[in-house]
């Protein structure tokens, strides 16, 4: 998959700002509320693109920035759904020289439609929340606190061996490997188990480190905090507009 | 194999995210009884691992290539319910932070690539393995086999999803869905073993699955 720059989130702004509990709020009800939203609704669709930009554009997030993120996952988004009007069903619409089907060619666009405001919700929660404070909030959302220290420590090791991964795959190019075809793969699983010892290792000396600083097994506890009257009024206010529209808009 | 928001119907996803919460939930209790302090770290940095080792593209035919899936070499490595709170995490942060893998669609993709990907994967390979030779050989042949197996079923779990959802019709996408993973589970078996060599040439010890026999009656079974 494709792993954008290091930082995701690097700008401020109101939508920064917000507490992570209120954006994942939010946004996250947002994609349940599209994604349930039946078929042909097409007015409200428009509401919750209008409702994304409109975010967006408070948070002054480089479109640049978002639209690149956006790209990189769209593919898989609509891969399987392209073939959709291609299916077999009646009845039939001419499109030029092919012959689709007008069932798929709905389903087609109101899974490419969902798909991409779901999308744009996430790049833009991941473009506005430092990992640090997703996992604070997901932590006082009473997340289990093992599950959080696995998070942790996995998001602060993947940059490090993703970089790993790829010297190794760069020094492996370079001494001439041209992985073509299907029994090449055992360099790359080679690669892969040196890959996981190398981690492995590494997890030790880090766990050394840490008991050396006295970590004793427990995860480190997230300071409770109170949201502020505007991450209520945030959180409140879109969740209460967005089940409006879904259940008011055409 | 991430399923996007969208694809599979609200009915799918909530009963394979209750399925998915109770398995994950489960895992997460037993780590936190049984892992010593020290695994803890170990664990997010496997997980880690499987992160990384997902980029690296395997070839598959004239420069198409897929990706490793790891669930299996995972619960291999350390253990079948170890390797699902592993793939979860990977799961949550491709789906939370990449916006790879739809949220709604979390408990579809942790069904998918975790419970049938690392656990049942597992149970195959102990299923398998009963059967081979308790030797060096077939403790890789049972995991070839497992490995491919994980793929294809996860391949096929997710078909069956999209089918009962009404996207597609179940014939069609459970063809073309195991015949490509078919293909992609024995990338995935040759990168599991290789892999697994490497581990067990370097530290033996860190292979959860295999007991060696004692020294000395190891070295008479194999000729």
């Amino acid at each position: 998959m494709h792993v954008p720059a290091r930082s995701l989130s690097q700008d401020d702004s109101l939508v920064h700002r917000l507490d992570a509990r209120a954006k994942l709020a939010a946004l996250l009800g947002l994609v349940i509320i599209c994604v349930s939203t039946p078929p042909g609704r097409w007015g409200a669709f428009v509401f919750y693109a209008v409702f994304l930009l409109a975010v967006a554009a408070l948070s002054r997030v480089s479109p640049h920035h978002l639209l690149k993120r956006l790209l990189a996952v769209l593919p898989f988004v609509v891969l399987v759904a392209v073939f959709l009007p291609f299916m077999p069903g009646q009845p039939r619409v001419a499109v030029g020289p092919l012959s689709l089907s007008r069932g798929g060619l709905a389903m087609f666009a109101t899974i490419s439609t969902k798909g991409l405001i779901a999308v744009g919700a996430v790049v833009l929660l991941s473009a506005t929340t430092p990992a640090a404070e997703l996992l604070a909030g997901l932590a006082r959302l009473r997340v289990p606190a093992i599950f959080v220290m696995l998070l942790a420590v996995t998001w602060r090791y993947l940059w490090l061996l993703a970089d790993e991964a790829r010297r190794m795959k760069r020094a492996a190019v370079a001494r001439g490997f041209t992985g073509r075809w299907l029994w090449h793969a055992r360099t790359v699983g080679r690669m892969i188990g040196a890959l996981f010892l190398r981690s492995h290792q590494r997890g030790e000396r880090v766990y050394l480190a840490m008991a050396a600083r006295g970590f004793d097994g427990r995860a480190v506890g997230v300071p409770p905090a109170r949201l502020r009257g505007g991450d209520l009024l945030f959180a409140a206010g879109s969740l209460a507009l967005l089940i409006a529209c879904r259940a008011v808009l055409p | 194999m991430h399923i996007p928001d969208a694809y599979v119907s609200g009915q799918v996803n909530a009963a394979t995210a209750v399925v998915s919460a109770v398995a994950v939930g489960l895992a997460a209790w037993r780590a936190r009884r049984t892992l010593g302090e020290r695994q803890a770290p170990l664990l997010g940095m496997t997980a880690a691992f499987v992160f990384a080792a997902q980029m690296l593209n395997f070839p598959i035919a004239g420069g198409t290539s897929g990706h490793f899936l790891g669930a299996l070499l995972a619960a291999v490595l350390m253990g079948p319910l170890n390797a699902l709170l592993v793939m979860t995490v990977v799961l949550v942060i491709q789906c939370l932070v990449f916006a790879d893998g739809g949220l709604t669609a979390l408990g579809s993709n942790i069904f998918n690539m975790g419970i049938i990907g690392g656990l049942a994967g597992y149970a195959i390979f102990s299923a398998v393995r009963r059967f081979l030779a308790q030797t060096r050989r077939g403790f890789m042949a049972a995991t070839a086999v497992a490995a491919w197996a994980s793929v294809v079923l996860a391949s096929a779990a997710c078909a069956v999803e999209l089918a009962i959802s009404g996207v597609v019709p179940l014939r069609g996408v459970l063809g073309a869905m195991v015949g490509v993973h078919a293909l992609i589970g024995a990338g995935e078996a040759i990168i599991t073993t290789a892999a697994l060599s490497v581990v067990m040439a370097g530290r033996p010890d860190l292979v959860g699955a295999w007991q060696p026999a004692p020294v000395g009656a190891s070295k008479e079974a194999q000729p």
